[in-house]
């Protein structure tokens, strides 16, 4: 990296980590702002059917709800900091105790999507690029304007009825089979625990409740990515590196996978990035489908609740997760790829 | 299997065609549905699809044929408000963007990325929510959350086209900025913008559809397609059919939709003619 690249570089991150400040800020002025538009008064919520006039306006300094908007918003950010994101109206916890304790089933879960995404969706897409314009290329071709254009929710449904369900290949809901209930780790993590623990069974069980979800999660990234990988490859299947490289009579095997894989792969590994985030918050309509309890389920729960608080909380910190992976990300790119450092502008 | 090497016509024009009939079927779905959608006849719960009922009959008696079509325009027009609403909102912001420069389009831009650095299917769910959910609450939510990609892609199509040799004739001319921006500088960026639109018909039914199974959009009797899959999925194991219409109807919908668009960025955009995909 030369001078010039090095200071064009340390400006790009500047600006994207100060735009990702920025962003944050809006966030949690935009979860204050969803808190606020809850119907009715907050304080005649909090104090109960069957409170006087003088409680609730006692409660109603005790929550600030006499203050200007700007000091209101002002305890809302100090109460973040400290992670204090409310409490539950239906688990009666700290609403950030119980996405804490949730998070763990989502992130094993965007774990497994992953895994299957990379190991479906880069195959396929070579083997359509390196296939072009032949059957097998339309048949994947096709396989990916299903899977980007199928309502995940509904194949979760069917997968579980009929895969699960009638089929009993995989078990319907849960994360955990009932005989191993009991089961308890230190990082709430059941794939690790189980494997720190040596319990191959518990984990052999848990890998199985998990792969429908992730299947079903996993449908349309994989599409997005095998659609990518197939024009970025055929991209590089002319270069002249490649050309050069069949000129001098290597196998074609060998052509596709050293040369033409290893730069295609650069923009593949950066979506498979920004997915991570994108999962976490599609979780919301795939985990409740199979009870699985993670972040994704507590939203649909807070909902059905009505519960804005716990939507509130749910929304801030997939929000939170989403900005900072994707800036990471994104810095990560830029010593990835030195075509794209290269063209980095500084301003 | 021979018919998958030429894959791309016949089921491209299967494509355009279904779009059409979906779009037929929201404007007259009501019209030659065969019975009304809302009728409870508990004397013919959950009966497997016939000539009767098409489709079967959901939990209490509804026929699901119907359902679905009402669903079509429900659906379909839903989608279109979001649509049309959020690429005024955006190509307003982009071309005053594009157009005034400076600190004016440093301060939309950022603002555009910030909230382009958003989760939309999140935001769009913590919105609906506040809003005290239904159709109308997820159509607001989305609208809120979809725009700022229109504004980018408007701001980079008129960047692009300002500078061009008609709009230097046209300034020449003495044509005054408000007409020029309207006849001249936004009909030359719409081709881009429709393919756009078209893509996101897809991906806006999509979503539409996922907020009311979670809950927050179309309320369950409603004759919506996400909520009428809700409403269906507990009663899987008795009545497949109340579920699987639904969902089928919005994939065929969505791959349409997406097929033509497709289409439309082949046949419209030069730089992709070469067919690549």
């Amino acid at each position: 990296m030369n001078k010039e690249t090095a200071k064009n570089v340390a400006v790009y991150i500047g600006q994207r980590v100060s735009l990702t400040a920025i962003a944050l800020v809006v966030l949690s002025f935009m979860t204050f702002t969803l808190g606020q538009l809850v119907p009715g008064d907050a304080a005649v919520v909090a104090a109960g059917p069957n409170a006087g006039n003088e409680r609730i306006a006692e409660l109603r300094v005790e929550m600030g709800l006499d203050l200007p908007i700007h000091k209101q918003y002002g305890i809302y950010l100090s109460k973040l900091s400290r992670g204090d994101l409310g409490k539950s109206w239906f688990t009666h916890q700290p609403i950030w105790e119980d996405i804490k304790d949730r998070l763990p089933a989502s992130a094993e879960l965007v774990f497994l999507a992953m895994l299957l995404n990379v190991l479906i969706s880069i195959p396929l897409g070579v083997l359509a690029a390196t296939r072009f314009d032949s059957k097998i290329d339309g048949a994947i071709r096709l396989m990916v304007m299903a899977g980007a254009g199928i309502p995940i929710f509904w194949l979760g449904l069917i997968l579980q009825h009929y895969v699960a369900g009638e089929a009993g290949w995989f078990p319907i809901a849960g994360r955990i089979s009932f005989e191993y209930r009991d089961f308890s780790g230190s990082t709430g993590f059941l794939l690790i625990d189980t494997a720190l623990q040596g319990e191959w069974q518990i984990f052999w069980d848990v890998l199985n409740h998990l792969f429908l979800p992730a299947i079903t999660l996993a449908t349309l990234f994989i599409a997005v990515v095998t659609r990518t990988t197939r024009s970025t490859v055929l991209r590089t299947l002319q270069e002249d590196y490649v050309t050069l490289a069949r000129s001098k009579g290597i196998s074609e095997y060998q052509v596709v996978v050293r040369h033409a894989l290893r730069n295609a792969l650069i923009p593949t590994i950066t979506i498979f990035g920004m997915q991570i985030g994108w999962m976490l918050s599609t979780t919301i309509l795939v985990e409740e489908i199979f009870s699985r309890p993670g972040i994704g389920k507590y939203a649909v729960k807070a909902i059905t609740q009505s519960d804005i608080h716990g939507v509130v909380g749910v929304v801030l910190v997939m929000g939170v997760i989403f900005l900072i992976t994707n800036l990471i990300v994104d810095i990560v790119h830029l010593f990835l790829n030195p075509r794209h450092r290269e063209s980095v502008q500084g301003q | 299997m021979k018919f998958l090497r030429y894959m791309g016509s016949p089921l491209e024009i299967a494509a355009v065609g279904f779009a059409a009939l979906m779009v037929l079927l929201a404007i007259i779905g009501p019209l030659i549905a065969p019975h009304d959608p809302y009728e409870v006849d508990f004397f013919n719960r959950f009966l497997p699809p016939s000539t009767e009922y098409f489709f079967g009959t959901d939990a209490t008696g509804r026929d699901v044929f119907s359902r679905v079509l009402y669903g079509a325009r429900l659906t379909l027009a839903s989608a279109l408000v979001v649509i049309v609403i959020v690429a005024l909102i955006g190509i307003i912001i982009g071309v005053v963007s594009a157009l005034s420069g400076g600190l004016v389009d440093d301060v939309l831009m950022r603002f555009t990325d910030i909230w382009l650095a958003f989760p939309p299917l999140v935001l769009a769910m913590g919105f609906a929510a506040a809003f005290g959910a239904g159709i109308n609450a997820a159509i607001l939510a989305l609208i809120i959350t979809w725009w700022p990609g229109y504004a980018r892609l408007t701001r980079a199509l008129i960047v692009e086209t300002k500078d061009k040799d008609f709009i230097v004739a046209a300034k020449a001319m003495g044509i005054g900025k408000i007409r020029t921006i309207i006849f001249h500088l936004i009909p030359n960026s719409l081709d881009v913008l429709f393919v756009q639109l078209t893509l996101d018909v897809a991906a806006v039914i999509l979503v539409i559809s996922g907020l009311s199974f979670i809950g927050v959009g179309a309320q369950i009797p409603l004759a919506e397609w996400g909520a009428m899959i809700a409403d269906g999925r507990s009663a899987m194991s008795r009545a497949w059919w109340v579920v699987f219409f639904p969902g089928l109807a919005i994939l065929l919908t969505a791959v349409s939709f997406n097929l033509v668009g497709d289409i439309l960025r082949r046949e419209l955009d030069p730089a992709l003619r070469r067919r690549e995909f």
